[in-house]
């Protein structure tokens, strides 16, 4: 049995929704200032092995991305515990996360230091990652002048080349064209299966899923329905949607 | 009894944390800050050139206004108005850029919170860093101005580093606080901009505050003020020379200042980390 590298147990998070950001404002200083509250995640419990795929399912709302976020240790959960081991690569939202003014390499070793890596750490990869992007000679110019693909591309190409252990893919995979994805998808597999990376993988496109992940969980409303085999999973998934269940 | 433990527990853990992001993020904190460096200054043609012009007709306006305009230019403790001024508005340069630029600080950095996992303490070091390279360059001319004009460095100016870092820290312990309240709410960023001013024309940067030390309590007023004390620090080391610890009592209230912001700052981490990433 391969060691558990993400660990959620009975994690829940509320989010606080205030009528409006004064209110917010007051709410810092007192207490009692009334809130709604928005459960978000309600009392997730589930651990991922090393080396495992994971697909997560379900409608907007359902709660993934704020499962996803937790993991990746931007936001914190209200209550519960969670674990996770490893360098986490999270590709949420490929086109942000980039500093508009500066040029795309400039970029990547903006990132690379965000991330803790040495100078030459980042050189060895530079070229790795501007010709994953395909952006050839566009890479010195500033990102603000990119199109949306080119942003995702770049995205992509420093997110998976960065050597993660952890790979969280929040449907970034549907950006590019057709080659392009087909690239991205041929990489994710890859990294999976020869460098033992753990992958979680946000999507609607159930084929999708089946194609990377072996395993699926569904979520309804923050909690989790269903976890088990990634087939099963979007079979569940697809009834859940056709509202028999 | 255990609550009161529990209390100091929680903002020594929070002081720790601070600490250990700092420590541990040193060489990303160093590049980072002249990343943010270069990004203030790229892409106009001028470029660097900015951050000197920008002092220095500042300077001459309020020069004009003073000396030109209310007559007012007479030499202050020996030394002509101009010099007197620049030795004192030079690190008023750094604080208002700071008060104003530290409340936006994480605001402005909000892709390092929300996106990826990353030690927030170091997003206000960071940036008050970049700063700070461009006022010692500044107090560098400075020190070059007084000399043509006639004033060699003296001993003096080696407290110069000290109040740097005395001004360094304080200001940030300010900007994680009010960095992190006004990621909550944009009001307190528009507050804190329209009290800048006030804080500007209150400090003492513009006329003497000699001028009212007939006044007693007015004059212990002037004298809590941190900026005050910042400003009249640089001008002990080039205009009245006076060592720092001549002047205990001022340096009593700034440290008692600083502890009471530190303590802030600590307070607002405490309660806010958790939330920012759910607002920004």
């Amino acid at each position: 049995m391969s060691e558990t590298v993400i660990r959620f147990e009975n994690v829940t998070k509320i989010y606080k929704l205030y009528s409006s950001t004064r209110k917010r404002l007051l709410g810092i200083f007192i207490k009692k200032v009334p809130y709604k509250k928005k459960k978000a995640v309600d009392e997730v419990s589930f651990t991922v092995n090393r080396g495992e795929s994971v697909a997560l399912f379900g409608k907007n709302g359902a709660g993934k991305s704020t499962v996803l976020k937790m993991i990746t240790g931007v936001v914190f959960p209200t209550s519960g515990d969670i674990e996770v081991k490893g360098r986490v690569s999270a590709l949420l939202e490929l086109t942000s996360g980039f500093d508009m003014e500066f040029t795309g390499r400039e970029n990547i070793y903006l990132k690379g230091h965000i991330l803790g890596l040495k100078d030459e750490e980042i050189k060895a990869l530079e070229d790795t990652i501007i010709e994953f992007s395909e952006l050839n000679e566009y890479i010195d110019q500033p990102v603000r002048t990119y199109s949306s693909g080119m942003r995702a591309r770049l995205g992509f190409a420093i997110n998976v080349n960065i050597k993660p252990e952890i790979l969280i893919v929040d449907e970034a995979l549907s950006v590019g064209d057709a080659p392009f994805r087909k690239k991205c998808q041929k990489t994710v597999n890859e990294i999976i299966n020869k460098d033992n990376v753990t992958l979680l993988f946000v999507t609607h496109q159930t084929a999708v899923a089946e194609e990377f992940c072996k395993r699926g969980i569904v979520m309804k409303n923050g909690k989790i329905v269903f976890d088990g085999p990634v087939e099963e999973a979007s079979e569940y998934y697809k009834k859940m949607n056709a509202g028999k269940k | 009894m255990s609550t009161i433990k529990g209390f100091f527990k929680s903002y020594k853990d929070a002081f720790l944390v601070n600490i250990k992001e700092h420590t541990q993020h040193t060489p990303q904190v160093v590049k980072l800050s002249f990343a943010d460096l270069k990004k203030t200054y790229h892409g106009s043609a001028l470029g660097w050139a900015w951050a000197v012009i920008k002092p220095v007709v500042t300077i001459f306006v309020y020069w004009f206004a003073i000396a030109v305009g209310l007559r007012q230019g007479g030499d202050v403790d020996g030394y002509p108005y101009i010099l007197w001024l620049i030795s004192g508005i030079v690190p008023w340069f750094y604080m208002g850029d700071t008060i104003t630029g530290g409340t936006g600080c994480i605001r402005k950095y909000s892709y390092l919170v929300t996106k990826m996992q990353f030690p927030v303490t170091t997003i206000p070091t960071f940036t008050n860093l970049s700063r700070l390279y461009v006022n010692i360059v500044i107090t560098l001319i400075v020190v070059a101005i007084f000399w043509i004009g006639g004033y060699p460095p003296t001993l003096y100016l080696l407290q110069l580093p000290l109040y740097i870092l005395f001004m360094f820290l304080f200001f940030n312990a300010w900007s994680l606080f009010s960095g992190l309240i006004s990621a909550i709410s944009k009001d307190f960023a528009n507050l804190i901009k329209s009290l800048n001013i006030a804080v500007f024309w209150l400090s003492g940067i513009l006329w003497n505050i000699e001028n009212v030390a007939d006044n007693k309590f007015l004059y212990s007023l002037m004298m809590l003020n941190p900026v005050t004390f910042i400003c009249y620090g640089f001008r002990n080391c080039f205009v009245n020379h006076v060592w720092f610890f001549e002047q205990p009592q001022r340096l009593l209230y700034f440290i008692g200042w600083y502890l009471v912001l530190a303590f802030l700052s600590l307070w607002a981490y405490k309660n806010l980390r958790k939330e920012i990433a759910d607002v920004l």
